[in-house]
């Protein structure tokens, strides 16, 4: 049986095109879970969301609740939101700050950790103390990268150094941009659900064929240039950074601007105190941090920064993903803070442009895959004109679709080769 | 007396100074059950000191709250 879900994913998935049934399949949906979402590591939330001890959060993994807390002793945490008695959920809130949590229904209580403190009535049980194998599921690894808390629902496999292989500089690049040397994730959450396959958005976040057709009009109306980084005379690149990981590195046209600060469509004079703490912390090195500003990257399976925001991905059902989207803060930018979360809120926000425009490409894409005929996405752009690059990574053009290919490669790796026995690698059967 | 709520979704509690005592006492109201405490100073620099463990073990809601053997 192994042999033959591996051989159907073989014959969906052809390095130029990719079959139509992978965004509409149920049964796809669900083997994507045990082997992407339950497998490898996954992002969930941001240190910052969790300053305090004792604070939390609620997040996700796919489908699945979690909650992202820190102890008493400041250690990170990710605990299932679901009671050890009958299953009930524990925490309501999205965020607050509590050492116990209590579950409403029969008040067994719990440690922010996960162990059971205690139950009512402890006589059923034959007294205390007696059900100390029970507590909250846990998310088996827990791993940090500048801030950035991932988790895996798989008890061993690749580290998170090693499943973020080449896009970890690109959150050194992000966490640079701070004159602290840190991101902060304090602006909170805004929730756009899209009637579409999970892939769709995760492929469209670094594509950049479509941003001069999509996001004309708020091109337009902000008089900005971002439109001329993704045209064929860009000299951007986009680059599979492997894993499925992907970038729009616009470097090279920042480069060739030479403007500091014009990667945020601004100049030094409007953030006069940002530039000076980024000169006193980074010296010499400041004036090309300034110039080439922040990434634009994917980072399989779901998170997408985008130089200023934040997306993290959540498939709910094959035609069903929830993008969860916030600004992004530098430590000790004040100044940069209030720009980049006004520019947020005109581009993602609940009345923004450029979020409301790609979701309405992600549900036409969606209807449009669910036809019939013909079966296959074409995704062969830029095939052709690819070169690799000092690293030995693959690059295209500015428009070309580099980044997808990459994104399927690694996609059709995990999806056939070592899959999970029986039930999960979680060891939570569903 | 400012009376202040100290609430998550677990718990709500009202809290105040209270100076009707020959010295103040924090006054404690739990909102869900009505009950109320009063600490005094003295106890309250217990709390401060009392170890991570053992107000955790307050916690166990059978302690004092929820339990049979009561009495
Ligand atoms: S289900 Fe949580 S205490 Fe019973
Ligand atoms: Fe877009």
């Amino acid at each position: 049986m192994t042999t033959t879900i591996a051989e159907r994913y073989d014959a969906l998935i052809e390095p130029e095109r990719v079959h139509g049934s992978l965004y509409t399949s149920p049964e796809i949906f669900a083997d994507e879970l045990e082997q992407i979402w339950y497998r490898t590591w996954v992002y969930v939330g941001h240190v910052s969301e969790i300053a305090q001890p004792n604070d939390y959060v609620r997040k996700t993994i796919g489908p699945q609740d979690v909650v992202m807390t820190r102890g008493a002793d400041g250690e990170v945490h990710l605990l299932l939101n679901r009671c050890a008695h009958r299953g009930n959920l524990v925490c309501e809130a999205d965020a607050g700050n509590s050492s116990s949590f209590r579950c409403p229904y029969h008040g067994w209580t719990y440690r922010n950790t996960g162990d059971l403190v205690g139950y009512p009535f402890p006589q059923g049980y034959g007294g205390r103390g007696k059900l100390d194998e029970l507590g909250l599921g846990r998310v088996p690894r827990v791993a940090v990268y500048q801030g950035f808390v991932f988790g895996s629902f798989a008890p061993d496999g690749p580290s998170l150094a090693e499943h973020l292989g080449e896009a970890a500089g690109e959150l050194d690049r992000l966490v640079r941009l701070s004159p602290q040397g840190e991101v902060e994730i304090t602006a909170g959450f805004l929730k756009h659900r899209a009637r579409a396959n999970w892939k769709l958005l995760a492929e469209n976040e670094t594509d950049g064929y479509h941003p001069q057709f999509v996001h004309q009009s708020i091109f337009s109306v902000a008089e900005s240039g971002i439109g001329a980084l993704y045209g064929e005379k860009s000299t951007a690149v986009t680059r599979d950074l492997g894993g499925g990981h992907s970038e729009n590195d616009l470097r090279p046209e920042f480069r060739r601007l030479a403007a500091p600060m014009g990667w945020f469509g601004t100049t030094e004079k409007k953030v006069p105190h940002y530039v000076a703490a980024m000169r006193e912390r980074h010296g010499d090195a400041a004036e090309e941090i300034l110039v080439e500003g922040a990434p634009h990257v994917m980072i399989f399976p779901n998170l997408f920064i985008a130089e200023i925001q934040l997306f993290t991905i959540q498939p709910l059902a094959a035609d069903l993903t929830v993008q969860h989207v916030t600004a992004i803060g530098l430590k000790g930018a004040p100044e940069m803070n209030t720009r980049m979360l006004q520019q947020s809120i005109g581009s993602v926000g609940p009345a923004g442009l450029l979020l409301a425009d790609d979701t309405e490409m992600y549900e036409r894409n969606q209807a449009g895959v669910a036809e019939l005929r013909p079966e296959w996405l074409d995704i062969r752009r830029g095939v052709g004109r690819e070169s690799v690059d000092e690293r030995g990574l693959t690059i295209g053009g500015a428009t070309d679709e580099t980044a997808m290919r990459g994104f399927w490669r690694h996609y059709k790796r995990l999806m056939t080769t070592d899959r999970v026995a029986a039930g999960t690698a979680a060891g939570t059967p569903r | 007396m400012p009376v202040e709520v100290v609430g998550n979704e677990f718990a709500q509690v009202a809290v105040s100074v209270d100076t009707d005592a020959n010295s103040p006492r924090l006054r404690i109201e739990d909102l869900r059950s009505g009950r109320v405490r009063f600490l005094d100073a003295l106890e309250l620099e217990t709390l401060v000191h009392l170890p991570e463990g053992k107000l955790q073990s307050l916690l166990d809601p059978s302690a004092d709250r929820w339990r049979e053997d009561r009495e």
